[in-house]
């Protein structure tokens, strides 16, 4: 119906402005149906200042490469098919030669080395107007910093073009997987958003769980049962120390997640079978109580304005969506489509709560509105779930694990339109992964 | 660091040598595995022996989807452990909760201290002192059955009575 | 004052300012030296770096110690391959490709799937990565994707030197809607989520009214002028005395439509330019060639400037793209078409 009076509007606005353009203006026309797919690029290898620099010049551009077309929004044009060469980062750029290949973008850029310091400059350009987007930039660095600057660069790239944020430059934080499913190994890793340089933070000695980055990417809450009971621990990236929250004794603790003020905790702890949420203090200690219901009641997420906390409870009989005042107090319920919801999270953008669904024996990832409309699911499988927002709340990444007793778990990202659903490489199984936000 | 290092992997080795050990009868040793086929000691037709308690009597219930109620034949099984609890005092017991692995992670975390603490309160209900009865849910880490059907979902909805401490001679 | 905190201190300041004002900077035609880069000092980055692995050094972020500090810590009891850090001299060896090499479809064990929620009844449909009002067929196996497609040219066979060596291309392959794996099998994946039938009305209806034309003119016209449309140098587009000829039929402008559509790639955009219409002015030559230099952002509405800036952008793409040939204009109507105002309305291709 909406659509309908849209176009009689749009028609009748055609109409008039046919009619203006028969006094003698300009010739109006309005187009409302486009094409969707990835816009091709070019980025020729970086120009290296010297034979030493040569490698590392290839390299970055291979980053910044994958990092663009891993969106699904962009197009790489291969460099066999470049009629153009870059040899020079000074020289204008020959646009016939990109034009003739159909690469809208054009990304171009130089790497000096001396001694183990890298200055990385770029430019972008869109190709059929000549213009530059944006200006010239550098990053300089130490060498083994490298990747780091290719996801700066490509960062850049993306939000020049795009007009959002990128997420290019930043970790994940996950439960690497290994061993049969009954007996799995566990333990927590740690690594570039695209699967490079893996670090683990824990041994497999005992079950680890859910790893949460904290605002500043600097700490991480998971739940342990090193004790033989879940407790939550918090670990230092940096130092990779860690300590546990002393909650109560004889109680199980988990599903702990940090507000935005990095300082508070919340997270489920469990007395006498019943769930609840409640808050803690880090510095402190003092934990307060948010819900007090003989339902289970967990996976709580605050809103990025630290204002409401949506979380997961049984109340109604099945795993429902409710949204609360982060003080706790009435909640709301948000989901009411078919099926069992769980572990929502809030997007980055404030804008959107992801999901876990499970419905018809099928566990899916999907978004809704933060008042539980537009509901819309992104994946399907076997068992999806626990999904984690991109620092710029574009892009999904989640668990996926699949069916029967040589069922693995992988990691999986997938854009929030439900396009370019893709795995994440990881070594081995991997589970639960935690987005940390943009590194600075 | 590397005092770090050392620590950890001391610990890996100690927790290595925790699970290989199938004795019970260190108070301290959970049945990690969690897999309920927790190792029983002394001779299943001694009936004061942990391996009578998990032959004879049945040291684990299983649940319906989501529920965590006791039916009548898990009532008859938390019946005998009872008895047996109460005439063997110098054993305590983990009972651990278990979920299938058809939802969430968290939420599973707390189904299975439902059950657990279902069967504990069910046993103090009986006469087994309080203090000896722990808690602890797995959620669905620890399968017993590893397919992905109900037949195996129904045998991983559970909660098992591990026993620890007591004589072993 | 450390001499690096000096260096410190400028290079954050080069930094914020680039951050603040190189939006202002934005229509100056850059020459190609390396102006407005704001460069980090390699201690800076060197502790960007090392921050997450080594908190205490940030504690005094000005300090200019040698990223030696930079050490991975390893509690890992086998031994991990350390992320090749702490080799000085050494140009970091190409970390092994694989690491990007993601594949592309891992044989899924079994159908798995992503699922849009269609609204409408959908059509059979090849997949294809991107979307086009009117379904395409496969391209030749050796044509390149090109919206306009082109006879090849032969290198040998032409003698004529300003021409160059083409390959033959035809438009890219496309469908009217992405088909991912979930779609093909489509059984496998909810078609819609239902709603409950009584469900509490708890956010007023919104206003149904279609975008209002911005009222911002200064706005826009001044996005236009920092976009770098440098309207000095277009030519006046001088009114003429009495078109010379009737005026274009309603195929003929469907014709232009349809051309600038087929060019117009929303798929890049984030969501707010997506939700920003924009019109946009450009004169034609008599061939039907955009005048590169007179496409300029007239007005917008919807978005931000940013979001603006990026609408336009595509839009500006799109009428370069498929106006390279020239549209296909009835010459002895040029005067109706010399100037054209597109108004780009994305309302119809945004995500449901």
């Amino acid at each position: 119906m909406k659509r309908f009076l849209l176009s009689v509007l749009l028609g009748w606005a055609i109409a008039a402005h046919a009619a203006m353009a028969q006094d003698g203006g300009p010739l109006r026309i309005e187009i409302t149906e486009g094409v969707i797919e990835p816009m091709p690029f070019a980025v020729p290898d970086f120009v290296p200042d010297s034979p030493a620099a040569g490698e590392m010049a290839a390299q970055i551009a291979r980053v910044i490469a994958a990092d663009l077309s891993g969106t699904g929004l962009f197009r790489e044009i291969p460099a066999q098919a470049h009629i153009g060469r870059v040899s020079d980062f000074s020289a204008p750029v020959k646009f016939a030669d990109w034009k003739a290949i159909n690469a809208q973008a054009l990304i171009t850029g130089a790497v000096s080395m001396s001694g183990n310091r890298v200055a990385v400059r770029f430019r972008v350009w869109d190709v059929f107007s000549g213009a530059e987007l944006g200006n010239g930039l550098q990053f300089a660095g130490s060498a083994d910093g490298w990747r780091r600057m290719a996801h700066k660069v490509a960062d850049a790239v993306y939000s020049r073009i795009t007009g959002e944020g990128g997420y290019f430059d930043s970790r994940v934080v996950f439960v690497s997987e290994s061993g049969p499913k009954n007996d799995r190994k566990k333990r927590l890793a740690i690594m570039d958003y695209d699967g490079a340089n893996v670090q683990y933070l824990t041994d497999s000695a005992s079950i680890v769980l859910a790893p949460r980055f904290s605002p500043t990417g600097d700490r991480v809450l998971y739940t342990s049962f090193e004790t033989g009971f879940p407790r939550i621990y918090v670990l230092d990236v940096g130092s990779v120390r860690r300590r546990v929250l002393e909650t109560r004794e004889g109680t199980m603790s988990f599903a702990p997640r940090f507000a935005p003020d990095g300082q508070t905790v919340v997270f489920s702890l469990e007395q006498g079978g019943n769930t609840d949420i409640y808050s803690m203090d880090i510095g402190s200690g003092n934990m307060t109580r948010l819900t007090s219901a003989p339902s289970i009641e967990t996976a709580p997420s605050l809103s990025p304005d630290g204002r409401q906390i949506v979380f997961e409870s049984d109340r109604s009989g099945t795993p429902q969506l409710y949204v609360m005042p982060v003080g706790g107090g009435s909640a709301t319920r948000i989901s009411f489509g078919q099926g069992r919801y769980g572990t929502p999270v809030w997007s980055p953008r404030g804008d959107l709560i992801a999901f876990t669904k499970q419905n018809k024996g099928r566990f899916h990832i999907g978004v809704m509105r933060t008042d539980g409309s537009e509901e819309r699911l992104l994946t399907a499988s076997f068992l999806d779930e626990g999904p984690t927002w991109a620092p710029n709340g574009r892009v999904i990444m989640f668990t996926r694990e699949s069916k029967g007793a040589q069922g693995r778990s992988t990691l999986y990202s997938v854009d929030i339109t439900g396009r370019n659903l893709r795995p994440v490489r990881t070594p081995g199984g991997a589970s639960d992964p935690s987005w940390s936000p943009l590194q600075d | 660091m590397k005092s770090l290092r050392t620590l950890v992997l001391a610990c890996s080795v100690v927790a290595v040598a925790g699970c290989s050990n199938s004795y019970l009868d260190d108070t301290n040793t959970v049945d990690f595995g969690g897999t309920g086929a927790g190792a029983a000691s002394g001779l299943p037709s001694d009936p004061t022996s942990p391996a009578y308690f998990k032959a004879s009597i049945g040291d684990r219930i299983l649940f319906e989807v989501d529920q965590s109620t006791l039916n009548d034949g898990a009532r008859a099984v938390l019946a005998g452990q009872a008895d047996w609890l109460t005439s063997n005092p110098d054993y305590t017991a983990v009972i651990e909760g278990h979920a299938d692995e058809q939802g969430t992670r968290e939420y599973n975390l707390a189904l299975g201290a439902r059950r657990a603490n279902a069967v504990r309160e069910y046993l103090v209900s009986r006469g087994v002192a309080a203090s000896r009865l722990k808690t602890v849910s797995y959620g669905k880490e620890r399968p017993l059955e590893i397919c992905s059907a109900e037949s195996c979902y129904a045998k991983n909805r559970r909660a098992v009575t591990v026993l620890a401490g007591g004589l072993t001679g | 004052m450390q001499t690096g905190t000096k260096i410190s201190a400028l290079a954050h300041g080069l930094l914020l300012g680039w951050a603040f004002l190189g939006g202002v900077f934005q229509s100056d035609p850059l020459p190609y030296e390396v102006q407005d880069v704001s460069v980090i000092s390699a201690e800076e980055f060197a502790l960007m770096t090392g921050q997450s692995r080594t908190p205490e050094v940030r504690e005094a972020p000005a300090e200019p110690e040698p990223p030696a500090a930079v050490e991975t810590p390893d509690v890992t009891a086998e031994p991990d391959p350390p992320p090749a850090r702490s080799e000085p001299e050494v140009a970091p060896e190409p970390v092994p490709e694989p690491i990007l090499e993601i594949p592309p479809e891992p044989v899924p064990p079994e159908p798995e799937s992503a699922a849009l929620v269609p609204e409408t009844p959908r059509r059979p449909q090849r997949p294809s990565e991107r979307i086009a009002p009117e379904p395409v067929a496969p391209p030749p196996p050796e044509a390149r994707p090109d919206p306009v497609e082109r006879e090849e040219v032969a290198p040998e066979a032409q003698n004529d030197s300003t021409r160059e060596a083409q390959e033959a291309t035809a438009p890219e392959e496309a469908a009217t809607e992405i088909v991912t794996e979930a779609e093909e099998s489509a059984e496998l994946a909810p078609t819609r989520s239902p709603r409950p039938a009584a469900r509490p009305a708890r956010r007023p209806p919104a206003p149904e009214a279609p975008a209002a034309p911005s009222t911002e003119d200064a706005v826009a016209a001044a996005l236009a002028e920092a976009l770098g449309e440098t309207r000095e140098t277009a030519p006046t587009p001088t009114r003429p005395a009495a078109p010379s000829g009737p005026p274009l039929n309603a195929g003929e402008k469907e014709a232009l439509r349809v051309a600038v559509s087929s060019c117009w790639n929303v798929g890049s955009l984030s969501s707010e330019a997506l939700a920003t219409t924009v019109v946009v002015a450009v004169s034609l030559s008599p061939d039907g060639k955009p005048q590169t230099e007179t496409i300029r952002l007239m007005s917008s509405s919807g978005g931000g400037d940013g979001a603006a800036k990026q609408a336009f952008e595509a839009a500006r793409r799109a009428i370069i793209r498929c106006g390279a040939k020239g549209f296909d204009l009835p010459v002895e109507k040029y005067d109706h078409w010399r100037d054209i105002e597109m108004t780009f309305n994305p309302e119809r291709m945004r995500i449901k």
